[in-house]
């Protein structure tokens, strides 16, 4: 630098070179300094483990930034890594940097190494600085971080579990929930709480569970103190007493509870007091999540609230009293007050008195004999802030006096005589206690006077003894009552009797304001009224109330009073005119509270007359009825007790007549109901005699019923014989006999076969028709055609429909195959269509029954000496059977029905005729039986055998007359 | 003048009910107590008491001694208890579990005052418990629930064995025994 020094240039050359390397190395210099920063020394680690803030110091040379890393230890993981500034402390230079964890610090070691830093130049990292957490092998203990920690509503808390040395580690839980946790460390576990509600009030668990141990840390969630309406008041014109709302709840209690202050004296809650008037006052009120505070001025004079009056007393009379008090305070006495005084009786008052220290009130207006209940507060009265505290009750009686005049009403009983009464007086009108009452009877006529001294106890007076004022004559009665201090003005009536008749009567309806009685007032009426109620049904010493009435009253509703209305007893309710001076009776009601069902049922009478019954009944007794009756309503009983309701009566009428009965027994209940429903009934029973013209007038209608039905049924007869006799009776056609017939055509000339005839042996005593048989030859074609569709003969169904069977039956299983030996060979050697119809009478036929093998096995002991010896193979041999018969009849077979055989049985032997294919002789007894015919045509041959046994036995039944006549009708 | 003072079994029967009695009501606290501070049921709980249970080996006075001196500290740490949960966490509301405590305190201190009345008839002496001197103090309020449980449960196990001491004792032969008194006290 000397040699730049001394080089030969010219001296003003020189010097600026010189100067320019004086800039040049001092600009190097600079650039030097700048680039080597200096590494942060002393580095030292300060933590609070409440506030979880950790407090880094250094000394860190010219540097005014600094990055700060801050790594747990244990997994070497970066917490936090920034540039931050740096405050240096004034003494020494040093500086300091804070910053709050997340986690309790208390969780796991932290390193912390620092730097300077100088825009985008550092220096190196300082040596690391530990805060040894709680998670060393040293501490082996099981623990949960942070403790009893107080948090606002909606922060986010961090807690970590610190698990005891060789143990594992198994959950966490907020309260019961679990948490899910980060693992800090080899034994420690962090997990966040996030929007915190309010915890309880023994604060929230935070539980830390191993496999076989608990550990745990309570955390209170809150809010800070929130005061409100701070005022502050004087009572004694010296002190100040202050008062506040705690406001919001905090749910901090106990140690964490908020405290007060008033101007840093301490307070209890809600109110404090403070011994000068001071002025001014500043509340302060703190818990752990914060304070608050709040401040008030006011003027002494102006926030004055007088206390409660004390030591009251009184001074009273009949009508008036005086009561007085005490104050505690002397300062009162100048202090202008307004007073408040209540007074209980029997309403409550509200009086207000002012003045200078006021300390009595004169109360008038007060009733004699009566107890009251005063109480007094006073307030500033010049600027009035609310009333200060009631005194405590003070009672005072008023004196006794006069008692008033009872109200006094008489009773006219049912035999005329009078009774005066009088309403008790109450407590309220008698002033004080009764000696008696004292009551004077005048006859105005007879100018009689004679007064008698009742007890306090009675109300009235009979006046039984006095026959003086019955009838037309007038007396007034005079009653009043006497107590200590006196007696009361006289309460008089005029006495006599009252029409009670003239008057109209209607219902009345209660309500739930009473029974409402209403009546039209005229305006030239100047009298007042009474309205007077009993029970109904009361005779003598009837409990009885009235009430008075001003002059222009038109209803009044009226409640339970002396007479306690009761639900199914009714109630007279009478509105006088002028009751004082000459009662007159205008209006009566009567009503209910509430209507019942009779209690008693009528008495029911019962009566035949002629083919008619009568019910008559009396009228139920008025204390029966317990409601207004609206009928009668007449049942019919019937069987299983069921009735039917036959009328619905008024209640007027008392009789009802069942008509148009048959002879039998028969049973009515009359029951009469009211609103409220029926009563149990009145029950009455009758036998009905045979009402003669009821029976003569049915026979004479049967018979003419009967006898034009048949006068009808003839006529039609008659006008349709034709159609009657095709449908019933068609003619028989001609058997066709096929082949070589002895005889071609014309009428056909059965006679026997040697071997089939038929002996008839002649027993006079003996029906032969039931006895004998023939031989019918069955031709199965014709059979095929049963008479099934044929009409029918409704005389006899019975007989028809059995012979059907007998057809029906027959082609399935002969039921005679003996017979059929003996028949065939007739049938074989004719080789007709015919069929022998006779045989099957419906008599015969009732004899056996239906069941083939029944019907052979039955037949056969009854024709055992003939038929039965079809055992042979013979068949049916009726010759034998009609010499059998006579011995069978003697000695019946078990299984033929006595009335089978009685009613003939075979009876063909008997019309064993010449056939003919054409009508018969009329007269023939048995044209038909045995005549060869169709199946169908077997109707035909019904009748004649009836006929046939008519002449012999039977009268003619309707039957045989309608067979009769359609023979007769045939052309 | 060694004596024997007869003691009514129909008294004894009646310190067995009390015992019953605060057996039943220190489990209804439990309850309360587990439900309102969200406890798990399967949680443990430390001895408080460290005094010999009054085994069958003894004699009733020994018995006795043993039931009162466990019951005295009982009713120790009950007090304790009551006292730190109101400086720590009571609020001003009064509460089932609260009105509970409170009779379990009073039952308590019948059944210890019961006993004590037995153990003076017994001959025995009351004695009275020393580490009382230095309460306990918890370190957190966690700590405080885990102790003021395990108070309870203590409370439990010396009521349900006053109860089967009592029961022990109306079945005894022995005579209650008064050392050096003329008068007898026998259990009849």
């Amino acid at each position: 630098m000397s040699r730049l020094l001394n080089i030969p240039t010219s001296k003003p050359n020189c010097g600026l070179v010189w100067v320019a390397f004086v800039l040049l190395g001092i600009s190097a210099l600079n650039a030097q300094a700048k680039i080597v920063l200096t590494v942060p020394q002393q580095v030292s680690l300060s933590a609070n483990f409440f506030t979880q803030q950790l407090t880094i110091f250094w000394f860190g040379g010219e540097a005014t930034t600094f990055d700060v890393i801050i790594l747990r230890t244990e997994f070497n993981e970066t917490v936090f890594y920034n540039t931050v500034p740096a405050v240096v402390n004034q003494d020494g230079g040093r500086h300091q940097w804070t910053w709050t964890s997340v986690e309790p610090l208390e969780c796991t070691s932290l390193s912390v190494k620092i730097c300077s830093r100088d825009g985008m130049t550092k220096s190196e990292w300082s040596e690391p600085q530990i805060l040894k957490g709680r998670d060393l092998p040293s501490n082996s203990d099981h623990q949960v971080y942070p403790q009893d920690k107080v948090v606002p509503v909606g922060g986010n808390t961090t807690f970590c579990c610190i698990v005891e040395e060789g143990k594992e580690f198994r959950d966490l839980l907020y309260g019961s929930i679990e948490m899910n946790v980060k693992r800090l460390s080899r034994r420690s576990y962090a997990a966040t709480a996030v929007y915190q509600n309010l915890s309880g009030t023994t604060g929230t668990n935070v539980l830390c569970r191993l496999r076989d141990k608990l550990a745990g840390s309570v955390i209170f969630v809150g809010y800070p103190p929130q005061p409100t309406n701070f005022e502050c008041l004087t009572y004694d014109l010296t002190s100040a007493v202050c008062y506040w709302d705690t406001g919001r709840a905090t749910n901090l209690y106990g140690k964490r509870k908020t405290s007060y202050s008033i101007n840093k004296r301490v307070c209890p809650d809600r109110t404090c007091v403070l011994p000068q008037w001071d002025g001014n006052w500043t509340l302060v009120a703190v818990n752990p999540l914060g304070q608050y505070s709040l401040t008030y001025s006011a003027e002494l004079l102006h926030r004055v609230v007088p206390v409660a009056p004390d030591k009251l007393a009184d001074a009273a009379q009949a009508w008036n009293a005086t009561v007085h008090w005490q104050w505690p305070y002397s300062s009162y006495s100048t202090l202008a007050l307004v007073c408040q005084v209540q007074l209980a009786s029997r309403n409550i008052l509200l009086r207000n008195f002012s003045g200078v220290g006021v300390r009595s009130v004169f109360l008038p207006h007060l009733h004699p004999n009566t107890k009251y209940s005063v109480r007094v507060r006073c307030g500033s009265l010049n600027h009035f802030l609310k009333w200060g505290n009631w005194s405590k009750e003070f009672n005072f009686t008023t004196k006794s006096y006069a008692p008033e005049a009872p109200d006094v009403w008489m009773w006219v009983n049912r035999d005329n005589s009078v009774r005066v009464m009088w309403k008790p007086l109450t407590q309220w009108q008698s002033h004080g206690v009764l000696t008696g009452y004292e009551v004077t009877l005048w006859n105005l006529e007879g100018n009689e006077k004679q007064t008698n001294n009742l007890s306090p106890k009675n109300n009235s007076l009979n006046l039984t003894h006095w026959a003086s004022i019955t009838g037309d004559k007038k007396a007034i009665a005079s009653v009043k009552a006497k107590n200590v201090k006196g007696t009361s003005k006289p309460s008089s009536i005029m006495l006599g009797s009252i029409d009670d008749k003239s008057a109209p009567l209607a219902q009345t309806i209660y309500t739930s304001s009473g029974f409402p009685l209403s009546w039209q007032h005229s305006d030239n009426r100047s009298c007042s009224y009474l309205v007077e109620w009993c029970e109904a049904v009361c005779t003598s010493d009837c409990a009885v109330d009235w009430i008075r009435l001003d002059t222009g009253s038109s209803h009044v509703s009226i409640k339970d009073s002396i007479v306690k209305f009761q639900p199914g007893v009714r109630y007279n309710f009478s509105l006088y005119e002028c009751p004082s001076v000459s009662p007159v009776l205008i209006q009566r009601w009567q009503g209910y509270i509430q209507e019942l069902p009779p209690s008693i049922s009528v008495n029911l009478e019962i009566n035949q007359q002629d083919c008619d019954v009568v019910l008559s009944w009396e009228e139920i007794p008025l204390a029966g009825r317990r409601g207004f009756l609206l009928g009668y309503k007449v049942y019919k009983v019937n069987n299983f007790s069921n009735f039917t309701l036959l009328d619905d009566l008024s209640p007027e009428v008392r009789t009802y007549t069942v008509k148009d009965l048959y002879t039998s027994t028969y049973k009515f209940t009359v029951k009469a109901y009211t609103s409220a429903g029926e009563d149990t009934g009145g029950t009455a029973a009758i036998t009905l005699k045979q009402c003669a013209d009821g029976l003569i007038l049915e026979i004479l209608t049967a018979l003419g019923i009967v006898t034009l039905l048949l006068t009808t049924v003839s006529c039609f007869c008659y006008k349709k014989r034709r159609w009657v006799k095709k449908a019933f009776y068609p003619d028989i056609p001609e058997p066709k006999l096929p082949g070589d017939w002895s005889r071609t055509q014309g009428p056909l000339d059965v006679k026997p076969f040697p071997h089939s005839m038929v002996h008839i042996i002649e027993k006079p005593e003996r029906d032969f028709s039931k006895d004998t048989l023939v031989i019918i030859p069955e031709e199965e074609d014709y059979e095929g055609e049963g008479i099934g569709d044929e009409p029918v003969d409704t005389d006899e169904p019975q007989l028809l429909r059995y012979y059907n069977q007998v057809v029906d039956e027959r082609p399935i299983r002969p039921r005679f195959p003996d017979s059929s030996v003996s028949s065939s060979s007739s049938v074989d050697s004719a080789n007709t269509d015919v069929t022998y119809t006779g045989i099957q009478t419906s008599h015969s036929s009732l004899v056996f029954p239906s069941d083939s093998q029944g019907f052979s096995e039955g037949f056969q002991p009854h024709s055992g000496l003939s038929l039965s010896s079809g055992n042979t193979g013979e068949g049916y041999h009726p010759q034998m059977h009609s010499v059998a018969l006579g011995g069978n009849l003697a000695s019946p077979g078990p299984i033929v029905e006595p009335h089978a055989v009685g009613s003939g049985g075979y009876k063909p032997q008997n019309s064993w005729l010449l056939d003919s294919p054409t009508e018969g002789d009329e007269n023939s007894p048995a044209p038909s039986l045995g005549s060869p015919t169709s199946v169908a045509s077997t109707q035909f041959l019904l009748p004649d055998r009836e006929r046939h046994e008519e002449k012999r036995q039977q009268p003619p039944s309707a039957a045989n007359w309608f067979t009769n006549l359609l023979s007769s009708a045939k052309p | 003048m060694g004596g024997v003072m007869t003691v009514k079994r129909s008294t004894v029967a009646k310190v067995a009910d009390l015992a019953a009695l605060v057996q039943h009501e220190c489990t209804d606290v439990l309850i309360q107590y587990r439900n309102q501070e969200n406890l798990p049921n399967d949680m443990g709980s430390d001895r408080l008491v460290f005094v010999s249970p009054p085994s069958s080996q003894l004699d009733i006075r020994s018995k006795l001694q043993s039931l009162h001196s466990g019951l005295d500290k009982c009713y120790s740490l009950l007090e304790r208890a009551i006292a730190l949960e109101k400086m720590e966490l009571d609020r001003d509301q009064m509460s089932e579990y609260k009105n509970g405590r409170r009779r379990l305190k009073e039952e308590l201190l019948n059944l210890l005052k019961s006993t004590e009345e037995l153990l003076k008839a017994a001959g025995g002496k009351p004695v009275r418990n020393q580490d009382d001197l230095e309460p306990y103090h918890p370190n957190n309020v966690f700590h405080l629930k885990l102790w003021v449980y395990s108070v309870y449960i203590e409370v439990k196990l010396w009521s349900k064995t006053a109860f089967t001491v009592m029961k022990e004792l109306q079945s005894a032969k022995e005579p209650l025994k008064r050392g050096k008194r003329s008068t007898r006290r026998t259990l009849q």
